[in-house]
């Protein structure tokens, strides 16, 4: 009798266990290129980053703010970007992007040795101070003193979320991508740009 | 009689060989069964004092709806080989009901000579055989 019902029990887990595994959706790659099929989310995906940084871009080139005058390259550094959403973002997301986008226009380059939150290379600035003097290495191939090149421009941005009622069952989040460049020297904005993505879906779907 | 068919058949696959490749258009509309919808009117391009290219395209929305256009533009340098941009990725302007749009775009460097543009119209297309 207990084995009976052991068996049961075990071809009855079996069989949900079966069931669950068919109904599941299967894993596949995103082809990243050709993605509209997809349907859109609540929250920032990929995509949205890959436009704003898009139209941040093309906004940027085509403003002039980033070809000196007399020729050359300007050096940028990234400040702030300040995530205000109910996201948990890596604002390396959208600013890694424009970054790259600006190295290949030859008109900028990018110091690391300079950030928000200190060096964004620390190893830049530690191989000074580590191998300065060290009698193991030679000083010669060790990064002289006043060889860093300061930065004349500066990124900075903020994302925004902002989250509307439409009715019982409908909300909007509106996401504000906002980004600005200040020349170090005389603290004015070259150039300033914002990119609005806005969404509408049901109430149970989750912003963040 | 039979020599001239043959001549004939022989001087039609020479014909039939002939493929000879036309240069690409700089702007190509890509979804052919709804071409009918966009017309290309202009298309300007210029070097700008920095050394950037810019080129302006403008289109015409035929119909009375609205819709959104999808393009994308390949940069090309002077050797015509593809410059890999972030740029080049499929964008979307709106397009209104018997109106212009107009596409605004800047080289990602100042090494690009030329450009190729694709175009369409937004979402998938479902070609209606008969009225095309």
């Amino acid at each position: 009798m207990q084995h009976t019902i052991k068996l049961g029990l075990i071809s009855t887990v079996a069989t949900i266990a079966i069931l669950t595994t068919g109904c599941a959706p299967k894993t596949q790659n995103i082809d990243i290129h050709n993605d509209k099929e997809a349907s859109a989310v609540m929250g920032l995906d990929y995509r949205d980053f890959q436009s704003a940084a898009q139209d941040m871009t093309q906004s940027l080139i085509a403003s002039g703010a980033i070809s000196k005058p007399n020729g050359g390259r300007y050096v940028l550094v990234v400040s702030r970007i300040l995530n205000d959403t109910m996201q948990h973002i890596d604002t390396d997301q959208l600013v890694k992007k424009i970054r790259v986008a600006l190295l290949k226009s030859g008109k900028v380059v990018v110091t690391t040795a300079v950030g928000i939150h200190g060096a964004e290379d620390q190893m830049a600035m530690q191989t000074r101070n580590d191998l300065r003097g060290h009698e193991e290495f030679n000083q010669k191939t060790v990064a002289g003193k006043g060889q860093m090149i300061s930065p004349d421009l500066s990124l900075s941005g903020k994302i925004i979320q902002r989250n509307v009622t439409v009715d019982s069952s409908t909300q909007q989040v509106e996401y504000y991508f906002q980004m600005s460049l200040t020349d170090i020297n005389t603290g004015l904005a070259f150039w300033e740009d914002e990119k609005i993505i806005g969404k509408r879906g049901s109430n149970d779907s989750a912003a963040w | 009689m039979k020599h001239i068919i043959l001549s004939l058949v022989i001087l039609l696959s020479f014909v039939g060989c002939d493929k000879t490749l036309q240069p690409d258009p700089i702007v190509q509309i890509t979804d052919r069964c709804s071409s009918g919808d966009i017309v290309i009117k202009d298309i300007k391009e210029r070097q700008k004092k920095d050394g950037f290219m810019q080129a302006q395209i403008t289109g015409m929305n035929l119909t009375d709806h609205y819709f959104k256009v999808e393009y994308s533009v390949i940069w090309l340098d002077e050797n015509d080989f593809t410059i890999d941009t972030i740029l080049s990725e499929w964008t979307t302007i709106p397009a209104y009901p018997n109106q212009p749009f107009y596409i605004n775009v800047t080289s990602p460097n100042t090494k690009s000579a030329s450009f190729r543009l694709y175009l369409k119209k937004e979402g998938k297309i479902i070609c209606n055989t008969q009225s095309n």
